[in-house]
């Protein structure tokens, strides 16, 4: 299968500063959708306007279909208007000044190449779809932001276009309405079997949506994996980390075993984890695991240690519980309406599987 | 006056003492007379003139018959249907002009990579500082039919085409050129708001940067294009100087310079000039409202939220075709008429027999200076026009000091109508505030006619609404709590007045009254009907001048009055600028 859009070696360097996008590639196959997700400021926005062409690249290649696009090296810029993508802007961007129909409408009538059949009908499927076929005669203002939101979406879907670009489209919206047009947005986007480009901040729309994540941070693409894959196997300790692995407990590698490693966690004894990383015995090492993978009150074959309750946090559908082992701090969540442990010693387990060990590189958090 | 009564403001909610209840109602009261005395007065006499027939000065006012017969009388005048509608075509036609000019200079400031944008969005402004008179003065040095100094330069070339500024086109060209600013202003900042992604929509579905423009950009920024329009109109409207210098000696009369006329008859038609006087201030309010209008109705290019990053299109060499487009505009409306000016004032006599002449430096000399200089009249009008300046800024900004107050932030009963009545000049232009004060003055012996201070008050009056706003600006920018905090902390309101909300509004409030002295000190409008051999001032001063006839003198004056106004503005600004750097608080 040819990639529908394949980004090599890409590089943003604006007039001041360190690169916005520095060395970024991946490819998304036809029919994919590849959600790149990173907090603010880590390039994730600039790498889609690249391939937008609304920002020029200063390095690498990106091509759309089997047509290189940009290539600053050889010159070459492909502009907006030609290259055959569609996208939805985080600020909707639908024309005030329109009605519904005139939005969406507008590319077929100004585009070279409209591959024929009639504008209004091909206006009412769009609207249909993404379910605003009654709204096609009134003006875009007299909506509500999920609804522009779905015109943004039908505007750029109407010329079925090779490459669907979303940025943020959704986080103008506000809570309740973001996960319904979420999992509408998924089917639609399934339903017409859009190649896609995806940018969020927002972890669980980049898990729902996304059949790739691409991680990112300071202009660098950390990892690239199908969801479960990021979630249970982060290549990094950021990833962990943005991902939501917010606890760490420090350690020094005793010994290693292919991708098994032996930590000394000081006072609270050894520990097994797995590393995706080139740890060597004697390094620094931080074991990254999530709240939720701590087993309170178990005492498994492997990693069972003997920590302490000290403070109880009950948030009626779950209870978070902050955990002395050994000198150092570890939360642990329960899920469910019942809080069943109590401050004081309490035996717990720590899945070497879910147990992430990284090089430690001083602090790495997300704010 | 601010401080005493409002000292007791907040305690207008602490009803159990009797004094401080008082308090309010009567500050609210005495702003409620100050601005019936600025505003509502005089008006009320300009009607009284345009309904009765009888001169305030010879019959007094013992003998009024109020009659709308004689305001029907002169809205029927084939003469005044001539200045209105001629005022209508000047107008028009410079409007649409200024909306091409400035329409172009905002989307090359904001929306290109022309070189040097910030220079052009300098430079483009300073029409806006040029007294209209000066330009009408400069324009026709250069585009009088005979001996215009365009006309003897086509001649030279042996160019057979001959310009005529002293005609209704060259009316439109000038005011075209010279009012632009003001659509500028609106579209360029409408344009800087506009989300560029609503743009960039339309660039990824495929349409041309041209589609864009006119399919995208101009229908969204059209409320904007709309105001700048009805404001540079209205503007032109209410301008003596251009009509008074270009129209006068081809016998054009718009509304401004027929009024002037009808007084300087002899003896004056007073009554008549109320009259068409009032019709003037019609015609204005309707299209200040329609334009408030406009501007309160849905902006729908800005969406709030992210910080943009401007977008400009790369226009490749195109950049210097726009470049240069600036360039001839700022040659056109700067440096010519500077250049006019600067000739006619050293030349001894405007003719040239060849190109050569030009450069007969013994042609020129300081003659016309020194005869300005030889006039007592100049340096009591220079004196004059500081002193009606300093009052104007002292005595308006402290007023609108007091009305912003008032407004934005006290919650008493009546500030509505102080607001209102401190914004209806808006709606009057200023030379039917110069009538009205007339009316309201020249009858009252031993009154205010005649002095100075008639013209600082018709100024405060006129230039309210102005000084109010650029003063709510910023009230508003200081938080509430910011005030609340000191109540806290036991200070009365005259306290927290001096000890925060002053400083912290210090650099609006000098802002303001630099606004309000370069306002006051370039004004002609209002002065021509209130001034008396005494209380000339430099605007008035010129005009006599041009009408003597003596170009010469009218040119040295010219830059004079320019030279003043430069360095005055100069100075003014870096006041303005010390104290808003003196005020950064963090």
């Amino acid at each position: 299968m040819t990639s529908a859009l394949l980004i090599e070696d890409l590089v943003k360097q604006f007039a001041t500063g360190k690169p916005a996008v520095d060395g970024v590639s991946f490819d998304v196959p036809a029919g994919e959708i590849v959600v790149l997700l990173g907090p603010s400021g880590c390039g994730k926005t600039t790498t889609l306007r690249c391939v937008a062409g609304l920002e020029h690249p200063t390095g690498g290649r990106i091509s759309i279909g089997d047509r290189v696009v940009s290539e600053p090296q050889r010159g070459l810029l492909v502009s907006p208007r030609e290259r055959d993508i569609g996208m939805v802007f985080q600020s909707y961007a639908v024309w005030p000044h329109m009605t519904v129909r005139q939005n969406v409408a507008y590319p077929l009538k100004h585009r070279r190449k409209n591959g024929g059949g009639d504008i209004n009908t091909k206006v009412n499927e769009t609207l249909e779809l993404v379910g605003l076929g009654d709204y096609a005669e009134r003006p875009v203002t007299s909506l509500s932001g999920g609804q522009m939101q779905r015109v943004a979406l039908a505007r750029s879907l109407v010329y079925r276009p090779q490459l669907l670009l979303l940025d943020e489209p959704l986080s103008n919206l506000d809570a309740k309405l973001r996960i319904r047009l979420r999992d509408e947005l998924r089917r639609i986007l399934k339903q017409t079997g859009m190649t896609g480009l995806y940018v969020t901040h927002d972890q669980s729309e980049a898990v729902v949506l996304g059949d790739r994540i691409g991680v990112m941070k300071d202009g660098k693409l950390l990892q690239m994996a199908p969801p479960a894959e990021i979630y249970n196997r982060p290549a990094d300790s950021f990833v962990a980390n943005f991902t939501g692995a917010s606890n760490i407990l420090l350690g020094k590698v005793l010994a290693r075993n292919g991708d098994k490693a032996t930590i000394d966690l000081g006072a609270a004894g050894r520990i097994e984890a797995w590393t995706p990383q080139p740890l060597a015995v004697g390094d620094k090492a931080r074991v990254a695991l999530r709240a939720e993978n701590v087993r309170l009150g178990e005492k498994g074959p492997a990693n069972a240690f003997s920590g302490r309750v000290v403070e109880r946090r009950y948030q009626g559908m779950q209870t978070v519980y902050d955990v002395e082992l050994g000198g150092q701090r570890l939360e642990a969540l329960e899920l469910g309406t019942a809080a069943r442990h109590n401050d004081g010693e309490i035996p717990l387990t720590l899945p070497p599987d879910q147990c992430w060990a990284y090089r430690d590189e001083g602090a790495t958090s997300v704010e | 006056m601010t401080a005493t009564s409002a000292e007791a403001l907040p305690a207008a909610r602490d009803t159990t003492d009797a004094p401080r209840r008082w308090a309010a109602p009567l500050w609210v009261g005495a702003l409620l007379i100050v601005l019936a005395f600025l505003v509502i007065y005089p008006l009320l006499m300009l009607v009284f003139g345009a309904l009765s027939d009888s001169n305030p000065i010879v019959d007094g006012f013992g003998s009024f018959r109020p009659s709308a017969k004689h305001f029907l009388d002169v809205l029927a005048n084939e003469n005044v249907h001539l200045a209105f509608f001629n005022a209508l075509a000047a107008c028009g036609g410079g409007t649409v002009l200024a909306v091409v000019i400035g329409l172009a200079f905002s989307w090359i400031v904001v929306r290109t990579n022309t070189p040097f944008k910030g220079f052009i969005a300098g430079a483009s402004m300073i029409p806006l500082f040029v007294p209209p008179l000066v330009a009408g003065v400069a324009w026709g040095i250069l585009g009088s039919p005979k001996t215009g100094l365009l006309n003897t330069m086509l001649k030279w070339a042996g160019i057979d085409f001959r310009f005529d500024f002293y005609s209704m086109s060259g009316l439109i060209i000038v005011f075209g050129i010279y009012y632009a600013p003001y659509v500028y202003m609106f579209t360029a900042s409408a344009l800087r708001n506009m989300d560029p992604s609503l743009e960039e929509a339309s660039e990824v579905s495929g349409a041309s940067a041209f589609t864009t423009l006119f399919t995208v950009t101009f229908p969204l920024i059209a409320p904007a294009i709309l105001a700048g329009s009805l404001l540079s109109f209205v503007v032109m409207l209410g301008i003596y100087g251009v009509p008074a210098a270009l129209g006068a000696p081809a016998n054009i009369s718009v509304l401004t310079t027929y009024i002037f006329k009808l007084t300087a008859w002899s003896p004056p038609l007073y009554n008549t000039a109320a009259a068409v006087a009032i019709l003037l201030m019609v015609v204005t309010a309707i299209l200040v409202w329609a334009q408030q209008k406009v501007l309160s109705g849905k902006s729908y290019a800005t969406v709030a939220g992210k910080a943009f990053r401007p977008r400009a299109l790369n226009l490749g060499s195109w950049r210097w075709f726009t470049f240069g487009l600036a360039l001839v505009y700022l040659f056109v409306v700067v440096v010519l008429p500077t250049l006019a000016l600067i000739i006619a004032a050293f030349r001894k006599f405007l003719f040239f027999k060849d190109f050569n002449a030009l450069f007969d430096w013994s042609q020129y000399s300081w003659v016309h200076f020194n005869s300005v200089f030889d006039n007592p009249l100049t340096m009591l009008s220079i004196w004059n026009t500081l002193k009606v300046g300093v009052i104007t800024a002292v005595a308006g900004g402290a007023l609108a000091f007091a009305i912003g107050y008032t407004v934005n932030r006290t919650t008493v009963s009546g500030r509505r109508s102080i607001d209102l009545l401190a914004t209806l000049p808006v709606a009057i232009p200023g030379l039917v505030v110069g009538v009205a004060y007339l009316w309201a003055w020249i009858g009252l012996p031993g009154g205010l006619y005649g002095t100075i201070w008639i013209l600082a008050l018709a100024f405060v009056a006129r230039f309210m609404p102005d000084t109010v706003k650029a003063l709510s600006t910023s009230f508003l920018q200081i938080h509430k709590e910011l005030e609340e905090a000191a109540w806290i902390c036991g200070r009365g309101l005259l306290g927290t007045i001096r000890t925060i909300v002053l400083p912290l509004a210090r650099p609006g409030v000098v802002a303001s009254m630099t606004l309000l002295f370069v306002l006051a000190i370039r004004e002609l409008g209002s002065s021509l009907f209130l001034y008396t051999s005494d209380t000339t001032v430099m605007a008035v001063l010129l005009l006599d001048y041009y009408e003597g006839g003596n170009t010469g003198k009218t040119a040295a004056f010219s830059l004079v009055q320019t030279a003043i106004l430069g360095v005055l503005l100069g100075l003014t600004t870096w006041i303005s600028r010390e104290t808003t750097q003196n005020t950064r608080f963090n």
